[in-house]
């Protein structure tokens, strides 16, 4: 790098970036938090807020985002246009239902500062519901983010080894099965 | 010598970009011009925050890149008596990457060498970083 001329530094420093993010099975405000990170610019030495330093991060997979706890009927999102009678809310799996990319891009909209700068950062984000990427953003992309969320296994993705090899943390009754509660 | 006079040759230069007649008429430039020199005072002072501020936020930044969260470096630093500035660090970060690259390999020692003397029953020997002594 130190064998560029300056401009050429200068030029590769400023530049933006593209990074791609995995939501599959994560939770998405740990997403958008990480979105809103990479669009202000903040995760970089050279940050200004007036600067406009930040990178386009495309987020693949907004369909299969988790949710954990009961959000998914819980949360619910609320919005009203102004006029009488316009107050609706719905919840987190109605929304989802709706546009599976809406939770993720309020979320990120969210977590931004509130200045006239949120939306040129918005735009800087690219959001798609399935891992179909158009071929123009596929040329772009630089780098992939790791994902926040460490996704656990199924019992079924476990090997019987594995299985096997765990240790015995009870010795349960040899006739378990009477002791079942039978609904 | 008008006081009037005196008013425009010595502020012209600064209300030249002051919007509405603020920029023509004495009397609405005067009140401008006091308001102007209130908000310069009052932001020579907020300007060291804001200064501060960025400073932090970009050896946050840096510090991040290097896997170490900001608070854990500046404490690890201070343990070890490093008492370079946030205005030194965040200039070091930007130039010399990889003089704060070493900087947070060794808070990272230092921080390891915390969790191990705290979470052990001291049978281990002290580590070679924490024979540092305070600042007085």
């Amino acid at each position: 790098m130190s064998s560029f001329s300056r401009s050429a530094q200068q030029w590769a420093t400023f530049a933006r970036s593209w990074l791609l993010i995995d939501a599959r099975m994560q939770p998405p405000g740990k997403i958008a938090s990480v979105c809103s990170v990479r669009l202000q610019g903040k995760h970089k030495p050279i940050y200004h807020p007036l600067s406009d330093i930040g990178d386009h991060v495309v987020v693949m997979n907004t369909r299969h985002i988790a949710f954990s706890g009961n959000k998914w009927e819980q949360k619910v999102y609320s919005s009203h246009t102004g006029y009488p009678g316009s107050f609706k809310q719905l919840t987190a799996a109605q929304m989802h239902q709706k546009d599976p990319t809406a939770i993720i891009k309020l979320a990120v909209y969210g977590m931004l500062p509130k200045n006239l700068t949120r939306r040129t950062m918005m735009q800087r984000l690219q959001l798609f519901p399935d891992d179909l990427l158009p071929d123009d953003i596929l040329r772009n992309l630089t780098e992939e983010l790791p994902q926040p969320r460490e996704i656990p296994r199924k019992l079924s993705e476990y090997t019987q080894e594995e299985r096997d090899a765990f240790p015995m943390l009870w010795t349960p009754l040899v006739d378990y099965k009477r002791l079942l509660p039978n609904f | 010598m008008s006081l009037l006079g005196m008013f425009w040759n010595q502020t012209v230069c600064l209300l030249q970009h002051f919007r509405g007649r603020k920029n023509r008429c004495y009397s609405l430039a005067v009140r401008a011009v006091r308001r102007a020199f209130v908000y310069a005072s009052k932001a020579r002072k907020a300007k060291r925050r804001s200064m501060r501020q960025l400073w932090i936020q970009r050896v946050a930044a840096a510090s991040r890149e290097q896997h170490m969260k900001y608070p854990a470096l500046i404490h690890n630093l201070l343990k070890c008596s490093v008492a370079l500035n946030r205005r030194v660090l965040c200039d070091l970060s930007i130039t010399e990457p990889r003089s704060f690259q070493s900087l947070t390999a060794l808070a990272h020692a230092r921080r390891t060498e915390g969790l191990r003397a705290a979470l052990g029953d001291g049978a281990e020997p002290p580590g070679v970083f924490s024979r540092i002594t305070q600042l007085q």
